[in-house]
């Protein structure tokens, strides 16, 4: 059984907001200093998925696919260190773009030419773009069913997956029939750390390249909205910090100056 | 011929709040979308809420009432919208961004290749007969604006940017149009959800929203910051660090992932304030942030700070409102 696990180089989500550079020519967020980037938080909970369904299912192959401009082949490499059999990198400078179409396109032609996967397991959204549509269209595009936001992921009897997906106050049970394509929240918990020697051996495999003109890809007929314009937003606030002599203090005066502002009037709600 | 079509999503019988913020879009947008509102109400038992959602002056209400969409099913709800949107042919639809209604918006715009304008805290129509609309990416670290073509669109306001419309009934309510639910095979399947009872109010309704981060260091803690919300008659919540540990449930999550909320109070106890968890708390009116490190970047969004020890200031800090009360 094949599981391929959908990854995407983004910037690291926890770079300051100071050192963002946005390019207004290309319509790009770049990083202006030397961050290396990061696999897409949520696609590594992905991977883990993955991983422990092949604690159950031994007979699982897991694939990690990625499609983008260029890659950190040290960062990307991060998913055979944890287990992953192969990993795929499909390189164009077409695919460094926030529109999910072209990127879908390139995940879909790339999967029906390694002969197809049993489970599709993505991330629920990409941390750079926030538009939590390639598993949308890439579900389309393969006519597989789609399940989303599983907090945990199952394969029973080798022909369904089932999930635990999760809602604003709980959680419901859904299914499908293999294959299907489902997406993960960051409830699933984090991806697993690689060990020493795990790291080692990874280091020395080689990611699979495949070029974009190798594949049938279908263009994109559809497009997201286009981005015209990117700024950093201000806040307009400015903090009042309270001064006093130990925590103690402090508390009880922050008590007091929300009390006298208004922003706190006890006795409940209205 | 429809112009706008608003998703009113029901929850257990109830209209969410959610209707009336795309209201408001709806009704800007109106002058330049010709065909009038109409209104999409698509669950199961949902009479009473349709009619309250068509207070709003709608040009029609469609109604698709179906025992099998009793539950928030994401593929039956959707097949629901995009068979209504095939008959009626709108130009756009208004969907809310709640985690039924974003995923309805989202295989509609995917199945139907329509453009979804999502996220968006402001929208308007441009001269040449697009849609341009302002969101953050990036977790919230950058604005971006977007255009859209000459659609048709499904537009996903983000919850709390748009000021909810005035609940109105008008004197003539109308007759719903019922549409049967009769759908291709589903390809998924699905159980009754298993709620979670929300221990006190919840953080997207509370006028006063106390939440707690990685500097707790436990669930432990969460127990005094329930008795300040008692105190105050608000709602505990937390950040995505708190949740994603288990030490709370993620009905409480504030942030990108979790709920966006707008509360008159904020106070943020060791929550360093990752950009993706102050997307979700920003458009308070007053933050209050207590932390331990100076640097967190949740005091550059807050209008009062304390750097010191939740664990020294919180305990005084309640025994001071305690105190106000006697």
């Amino acid at each position: 059984m094949r599981v391929v696990v959908c990854l995407k180089q983004v910037i690291d989500p926890l770079t300051p907001a100071s050192t963002l550079a946005l390019d207004q020519t290309e319509k790009k967020i770049r990083v202006g200093i030397a961050a290396p980037p990061v696999i897409n938080g949520f696609d590594e909970q992905g991977l883990e998925a993955a991983l422990r369904l092949r604690e159950t299912n031994k007979d699982i192959e897991i694939v990690c696919l990625a499609a983008g401009e260029r890659f950190n082949n040290d960062v990307m490499k991060r998913s055979l260190a944890v287990g992953a059999d192969q990993l795929i990198l499909v390189q164009d400078p077409s695919l460094d773009t926030w529109d999910p179409y072209p990127i879908a396109s390139a995940l879909a032609a790339t999967i029906r030419h390694i002969g197809g996967a049993d489970l599709i397991l993505c991330g629920r959204q990409g941390s750079d773009w926030d538009n939590a549509l390639t598993p949308y269209i890439l579900a389309d595009l393969l006519e597989m069913p789609l399940l989303t936001l599983a907090k945990r992921v199952n394969i029973t009897d080798g022909q369904r997956v089932e999930i635990e997906r999760v809602l604003a106050d709980g959680s419901m049970m859904m299914n499908a029939a293999l294959p299907a394509l489902v997406t993960v929240t960051s409830e699933l918990g984090v991806l697993r750390m690689p060990s020493v020697s795990a790291r080692l051996t990874a280091a020395r495999k080689k990611p699979r390249q495949i070029a974009l003109a190798e594949l049938s890809v279908v263009a994109a007929t559809a497009h997201a909205p286009e981005v015209v314009d990117l700024a950093i937003p201000v806040t307009g606030r400015s903090c009042t910090f309270i001064e006093a002599a130990d925590g103690p203090g402090a508390g009880s005066r922050l008590a007091e100056i929300l009390l006298q502002s208004g922003a706190i009037r006890l006795g409940g709600e209205c | 011929m429809t112009g706008i079509l608003i998703v009113a999503e029901v929850d257990a019988g109830e209209l969410r709040p959610e209707f009336w913020e795309l209201v408001t879009v709806a009704k800007s947008l109106s002058a330049t979308v010709p065909g009038g509102m109409s209104i999409a109400v698509i669950g199961a038992n949902v009479d009473a809420a349709a009619r309250q959602a068509a207070g709003i002056g709608a040009a029609a209400l469609h109604v698709i009432d179906d025992d099998r969409l009793a539950n928030p099913w994401p593929e039956a709800h959707a097949t629901a919208l995009i068979r209504l949107c095939g008959e009626l042919t709108p130009k756009m639809v208004i969907a809310p961004r709640t985690i039924l209604g974003a995923e309805m918006a989202a295989r509609l715009a995917v199945r139907c290749r329509w453009q979804l304008v999502q996220d968006v805290t402001q929208i308007e129509a441009t001269a040449d007969g697009g849609l341009k609309g302002l969101r953050s990416v990036s977790g919230g670290a950058v604005a971006a604006t977007v255009r859209a073509g000459p659609g048709p669109w499904v537009v996903v306001p983000r919850p709390r940017a748009f000021a909810p419309a005035e609940i109105g009934m008008t004197a003539d309510s109308i007759a719903p149009v019922r549409h049967a639910f009769e759908p291709p095979p589903l390809a998924t399947a699905c159980e009754a959800p298993k709620r979670v009872a929300i221990e006190g109010i919840s953080v997207d309704r509370a006028k006063t929203v106390i939440a707690g981060g990685g500097g707790l260091g436990g669930p432990g803690p969460f127990a005094l910051l329930r008795e300040i919300a008692d105190l105050v008659g608000g709602a505990v919540g937390a950040s995505r660090v708190a949740v994603d540990s288990g030490w709370v449930q993620p009905a409480m999550q504030v942030g990108l992932t979790g709920k966006t909320i707008a509360p008159d109070l904020y106070i943020a106890v060791g929550i360093s304030g990752a950009i993706q968890h102050l997307v979700g708390c920003s458009s308070s009116q007053v933050i209050v942030a207590v932390n331990s490190d100076a640097s967190a970047p949740i005091f550059g969004v807050a209008n009062y700070g304390v750097v010191g020890d939740w664990k020294e200031v919180m305990p005084a800090f309640r025994d001071a409102l305690a105190g106000g009360t006697a």
